[in-house]
């Protein structure tokens, strides 16, 4: 092999390098950092930090966190309602909308505000509608006669009321996913069905949702890891009150790390919320194979 | 009882000024300073602030950038600001619950190091000695510490209350947390109006709020910090009589989503004439008299918060710290530290106090000021002065909180029984002493 052939053929390995070490710099570095820091306790004197090496008590601490068992069973609520919900409102929306003869931009359009503001303002705007003396909500039930409810301030309730915040935000960007995808399907595959005698619910099941399924795991993957990621909105409505109802993972974290200014465990805990949402991309894709071998 | 000596010291010795010898009293020569920056939370009195900020710039020709962050995201600013090496921040105002994280860690300049000939004016009120650290004793106070900061602004939580409504009723301003109690019981009639509003919201809220209580039934949450006696005494019989009368205060006076009430929300009832008495931060004053923001303008009075049943009072004092940075270049922190100078006047403090700030300075309250109408807070303010403490003021304060913010809550909303809930409190709060070797220890667990 000629040293030009070489350079030529080693050129497109190299030309990565850049990339691989940025990537590496933003990514592996602070991954090692906080696998560091999560063996640690760190503390700052004489302007200096001082890490020590106390593993067991980090772990030890993991295990004896009070709020941290209702904040995963919160958090598994939270994902599993809201991503649900989102998934069958979207898609539903999707077909409904597809079949629109006129005004589909305009629908989508409209669809499109909710995932356009930022999750602060959502949190603000719907802790004053869910307001129990001077609420939206309330005041249209009280104006109906009837009792005001305590969206927020109840712990059997405040968690839904959450999930319904969610699910306002995102529904949008599943339907947005799977609008695309129902417009890309064959017409001609639905049109023969139809002349077949297909009735229209016949049509959705058995021709557009399997036709769909790459754009739904997708959609759901998607989701899945976004729902979570959700801090700003619960931090704004409830801050994981009252008690622990609406306690997520991430305000655990957000409190432990910033709050407390447990930098070590911090860390921990953020280590064990990368490993849950691995574990679950993981038997995600695992899934995904299986539903496409089908 | 020093503390409340040295406040009496300090009051007598400004009483004595003639009301007219205090409006003169010039504002500091500072000369000419380099441009600073200021990190300034976004808080009600920002807006009185921000205008004696102009009226400094206006008088001296020195500039000042103000960085207004979110309550929320002060914390982390600062932090920042100090950890980084190389201070974006000149002069920082941090919440006085975090001073000891920044006092501990060492990241801020003493101010007598930056210019030795700095005294603060004995007018100064020191809110609990929360500028001074003493690194032996890992305690706040003036005894062998340095001065390491300034208050700028001192809120302390006043009884607020509607004369119109407690005189239909024919209810005189209570003054123990008996007559809150009673009073309420003849106003409320939810949900047109709510008989007393206070804080039931996990975390800060609850702590803070229902601490004043438990220091007027002559509870404490460990015995002698300051001592370095770190024996927890939350589950003490008087805590649990604080934390009953509070959770019947919260849901007998209050809406039915006492539990998750915050600062704005109280805030917002009393501003709206939904609540006929409430425990409302001083600062909160301005605004309900803004006709903008207020439908009640003119018709709050305030006294200081209410005495227990052994005629103890008890307020927690919640200042705002201003520190300078240990990692700011020399020049600017003589330049922040000129600043404090100017803004620690008798001058200044008055014009702070009449663009709807809380003056820090005793000379203040005891002026012609006083007796205006907009600022009739004042002698209310000035009365808790004499009882309010500084609390967890230790090195555990925010994981104390933490836990207190909790466990105070979920007694409130019967997730626990209240002696459920401080004995989980106690628990928790003596493993943490425990696990940073201080010298600790537990009382007898209440019934459950």
């Amino acid at each position: 092999m000629t040293r030009s052939s070489f350079v030529s053929r080693s050129f497109k390995h190299w030309s990565l390098l850049p990339g691989v070490l940025l990537l590496a710099a933003l990514t592996l570095y602070p991954l090692a950092n906080l696998v560091r820091m999560s063996v640690s306790t760190i503390e700052f004197a004489e302007g200096s930090e001082i890490w020590r090496f106390t593993p067991r008590a980090n772990l030890a601490q993991l295990l004896a966190d009070d709020v941290l068992r209702p904040a995963l069973v919160n958090t598994l609520v939270f994902v599993v309602v809201s991503v649900a919900a989102e998934m069958i409102i979207g898609l539903a929306l999707a077909i409904a909308v597809a079949g629109l003869v006129r005004g589909k931009q305009w629908v989508r359009t409209a669809m499109i505000l909710p995932i356009l503001v930022p999750p602060v303002a959502i949190g603000s705007m719907w802790k004053l509608m869910y307001n129990y003396d001077f609420g939206i909500f309330n005041q249209t039930l009280t104006a109906l006669g009837l009792a005001p409810v305590n969206w927020l301030g109840s712990t059997s309730l405040a968690l839904t009321s959450v999930i319904v915040v969610d699910i306002w935000h995102w529904v949008p960007f599943v339907f947005l996913i799977l609008f695309a995808a129902v417009e890309g399907l064959p017409t001609d595959l639905l049109e023969a069905a139809r002349v077949d005698g297909a009735t229209r619910w016949q049509v959705v099941w058995r021709i557009m949702i399997p036709l769909l399924r790459p754009a739904i795991i997708v959609a759901f993957l998607f989701r899945t890891i976004l729902a979570f990621k959700v801090f700003d909105e619960v931090y704004l409505l409830t801050s994981g009150g009252p008690g622990t109802a609406t306690e997520l993972v991430n305000l655990h974290l957000y409190k432990v790390f910033f709050e407390q200014n447990q930098l070590g465990y911090g860390a921990l805990l953020s280590l064990a919320v990368i490993a849950a949402i691995v574990a679950f991309l993981v038997t995600a894709r695992h899934v995904s194979v299986a539903v496409r071998a089908q | 009882m020093r503390q409340f000596l040295r406040i009496i010291a300090v009051f007598a010795t400004t009483a004595g000024l003639s009301l007219g010898a205090a409006a003169q009293q010039p504002f500091a020569d500072v000369g000419k300073q380099p441009p600073i920056t200021i990190l300034v939370a976004s808080t009600p009195w920002y807006p009185a602030f921000e205008k004696v900020v102009g009226l400094y710039e206006q008088q001296t020709g020195n500039q000042v950038k103000l960085d207004t962050t979110p309550f929320g995201g002060m914390l982390e600013k600062a932090r920042n600001a100090v950890r980084t090496g190389k201070s974006p921040y000149d002069l920082m105002f941090i919440d006085t619950q975090w001073t000891i994280e920044f006092y501990e860690g060492g990241f801020l300049a003493p101010l007598k190091e930056i210019d030795p000939t700095f005294d603060m004016p004995k007018e100064v009120l020191t809110y609990g000695d929360s500028g001074y650290w003493n690194a032996q004793k890992r305690w706040r106070t003036a005894d062998g510490g340095k001065l390491m900061a300034y208050t700028v602004l001192g809120n302390v939580q006043l009884l607020y209350y509607r004369p119109d409504l407690l005189k239909q009723a024919g209810i005189a301003p209570p003054k123990t947390w008996a007559e809150v109690a009673a009073a309420c019981a003849r106003l409320t009639d939810p949900p047109k109006m709510y008989g007393f509003v206070v804080r039931g919201e996990k975390g800060n809220g609850i702590r803070y709020d229902w601490q004043s209580v438990m220091l007027a039934e002559g509870a404490s949450v460990v015995k002698d910090p300051a001592g370095g006696d770190y024996t927890v005494t939350i589950n003490s019989p008087q805590a649990k009589a604080a934390l009953d009368l509070y959770i019947d205060l919260l849901k007998r006076c209050g809406p039915p989503n006492y539990g998750t009430l915050g600062q704005g929300d109280v805030i917002q009832l009393l501003a709206t004439g939904k609540a006929a008495m409430g425990d409302v931060v001083t600062a909160a004053f301005a605004s309900f008299e803004d006709p903008a923001k207020s439908l009640v303008v003119g018709k709050l009075e305030t006294v200081a918060l209410p005495a227990g049943r052994g005629g103890v009072f008890g307020a927690v004092i919640g200042n705002w710290n201003a520190v300078i940075p240990k990692d700011a270049p020399e020049a600017q922190k003589k330049a922040a530290l000129a600043f404090s100078r100017w803004f620690l006047t008798s001058a200044a403090q008055r014009a702070f106090a009449q663009a709807g700030g809380i003056p820090n300075r005793s000379d203040v309250y005891t002026s012609d000021l006083a007796k205006e109408p907009r600022l009739r807070w004042m002698p209310a303010y000035l009365e808790t002065q004499k009882f309010a403490k500084q609390e967890l003021g230790y090195a555990e304060g925010a994981q104390v909180e933490q836990i207190l913010g909790l466990r105070l809550n979920q007694a409130a909303i019967g997730e626990m029984s209240s002696g459920k809930a401080l004995n989980t409190a106690a628990k928790e709060i003596e493993e943490l002493f425990g696990k940073n070797g201080r010298k600790t220890g537990a009382l007898p667990p209440l019934p459950e």
